[in-house]
């Protein structure tokens, strides 16, 4: 009986946690145009329902009834699964990651992890799967025999290798720093109060956190590092030749690779679900954890907005003459300073 | 040259710091945070011209109601891609200032460059250039106006200065879609 349970409750998780991620890109979209809008001094969207609410909605109608074009000369078999395997890594890296401790269900007095699993090698895993993601974009511009598409799979492709090392490096340090390679012991590790954080380990948490999160930038391929889809030289880069609900799919996964980073980085470096001070009244810790979740997006889009596009040389200098030699030099100095 | 190295250590403090990167997202979310400088037009709001702006034509009356234009021809021969098109007649019954009014008119909009040279050439002051701005249609007759439309009073009047944002209603029927402003409610432009 209670092993029937436990599996119809991972199912439900499952279900549940895949309903969220393939609706949170709707608010996300609507959300990065209004912080796009607005540091341009804009409105952003505003006509389709109040203050533009309905936008998303809208574009998912038009990407829907778009015709779904596959170019002359293309192969055809690897275009079309090409954006189900850069979504399926983004939403397979969500089984690792804990949301919280565990609660217990009121009504049938079940107690119930926040997580689909606690892997005690969780953090490998996430940074296996969303290696894999890079598939999805080289193969996308493969197969759409078109040259723009073929330049930015390649710049994925290089840029992926360049920046997944400095990325697991900081990983290591974080791993140092906490004593475990389970997401779930690296938030119990930061309890207590804004000083435990691994960010606030001095000296070397901050610049952990930076070596992330520009390893991270440059690994969802966003701005100042999005040259895989370079607008301005590519055309649109690696999706150049895709539309309707192809198109969307890569959207989809971008989105939710931008709101896994947010999620890594907050389990990582900023406590997870831990509250910043400890506060006479309670506050349910999925609240922390949603908030600064909430804050590294929208500090994702605030810089997409505020930086220009990097070189590809200065990103391979970044990448290799500074990223790098520092996780290198960092992880020195955390090994001292943790014997 | 230890001048120089000095230097160099400021720079990598700096870079070392994202001073740059941080001042760049201060200035981001200063704007970000600020009051957006979209008129929302045409659906609350429309934009309200100074009288120096140069629109549709008009012609205008003396305080008697009776038509300024003496059909002088003076505005046809001034302008420079021949879009006005006069035609005099004689009328003594006091419809204009002289015996001697337009019996047509007319000026076709989408030749006319809105440069202002009718309303210098005119002896007058029968015709200057208005403050309507909105010349999208559907079809050709509407962009040729007549004497008899460009007679009509204006939606602005004169004595309002312009330059502010007045409140309006987008209205959509068949007909034709337009801007009603109400000039009640105005305010000043947020820059």
């Amino acid at each position: 009986m209670s092993t029937i349970l436990e599996v119809v409750l991972i199912a439900v998780k499952v279900v549940v946690v895949t309903m969220i991620l393939f609706g949170l890109p709707l608010p996300l979209t609507w959300l990065e145009r209004k912080v796009a809008g607005h540091i341009q001094v804009r409105l952003g969207p505003w006509r389709v329902g109040p203050h533009g609410l309905l936008q998303p909605f809208a574009d998912m109608i038009k990407l829907l009834m778009k015709e779904d074009i596959v170019p002359d000369r293309a192969d055809k078999f690897l275009f079309t699964i090409a954006p189900l395997l850069a979504m399926v890594p983004a939403f397979a890296v969500f089984v690792a990651i804990p949301f919280g401790e565990n609660i217990v269900i009121p009504v049938i007095n079940k107690e119930v992890s926040l997580y689909i699993s606690d892997m005690n090698v969780g953090i490998l895993y996430i940074l296996a799967i969303s290696g894999l993601g890079v598939y999805g974009i080289i193969l996308g511009g493969w197969a759409s025999n078109s040259k723009y598409s073929l330049i930015g799979g390649l710049r994925s492709s290089a840029q992926m290798i360049s920046y997944e090392i400095s990325i697991s490096f900081a990983v290591i340090g974080v791993v140092m720093l906490s004593n475990s390679l389970s997401l779930v012991d690296i938030v119990r590790s930061q309890g207590g109060s804004l000083l435990q954080w691994n960010f606030f380990y001095l000296p070397v948490g901050p610049v952990w956190c930076a070596i992330f999160i520009i390893g991270s930038l440059a690994e969802i391929n966003r701005i100042p590092f999005d040259l895989p889809e370079d607008e301005g030289t590519l055309g649109a880069g690696f999706h150049t030749e895709y539309s309707g609900m192809k198109f969307a799919l890569f959207m989809l996964a971008e989105y939710v690779a931008m709101v896994s980073v947010s999620v890594l980085t907050v389990i990582l470096f900023f406590g997870g679900w831990n509250s910043p001070v400890p506060l006479p009244i309670p506050i349910p810790p999925i609240f922390w954890f949603v908030a600064k979740v909430a804050f590294f997006i929208y500090f994702f889009m605030w810089v997409r907005f505020t930086l220009p596009r990097y070189r590809y040389d200065q990103l391979m200098t970044i990448g290799w003459k500074i990223l790098i030699p520092v996780s290198l030099v960092t992880i020195l100095i955390t090994g001292f300073m943790r014997i | 040259m230890s001048d120089k190295k000095g230097i160099d250590i400021l720079d990598l403090i700096k870079k070392v710091l994202f001073t740059d990167f941080v001042k760049g997202l201060k200035v981001t979310l200063g704007y970000n945070i600020s009051k957006s400088i979209t008129h929302r037009y045409p659906d609350d709001e429309k934009w309200i011209p100074y009288r120096r702006f140069r629109g549709v034509h008009t012609l205008n009356r003396d305080e008697n109601g009776r038509e300024l234009c003496v059909a002088c021809e003076l505005c046809v021969k001034a302008c420079p891609t021949s879009c006005i098109t006069v035609v005099p007649m004689e009328d003594d019954t006091g419809r204009g200032i002289a015996d001697r009014v337009a019996k047509v008119w007319r000026v076709n909009l989408v030749r006319c460059l809105f440069c202002g040279y009718c309303e210098d050439a005119c002896p007058t002051r029968a015709v200057r250039l208005g403050r309507e701005y909105e010349l999208a249609c559907s079809d050709f007759r509407c962009t040729v106006r007549n004497r008899e439309d460009l007679l009509m009073p204006q939606p602005v009047p004169e004595s309002i200065e312009g330059g502010i944002v007045a409140k309006a209603k987008f209205e959509r029927p068949l007909s034709g879609i337009k801007v009603t402003a109400d000039l009640k409610v105005t305010k000043k432009r947020a820059w």
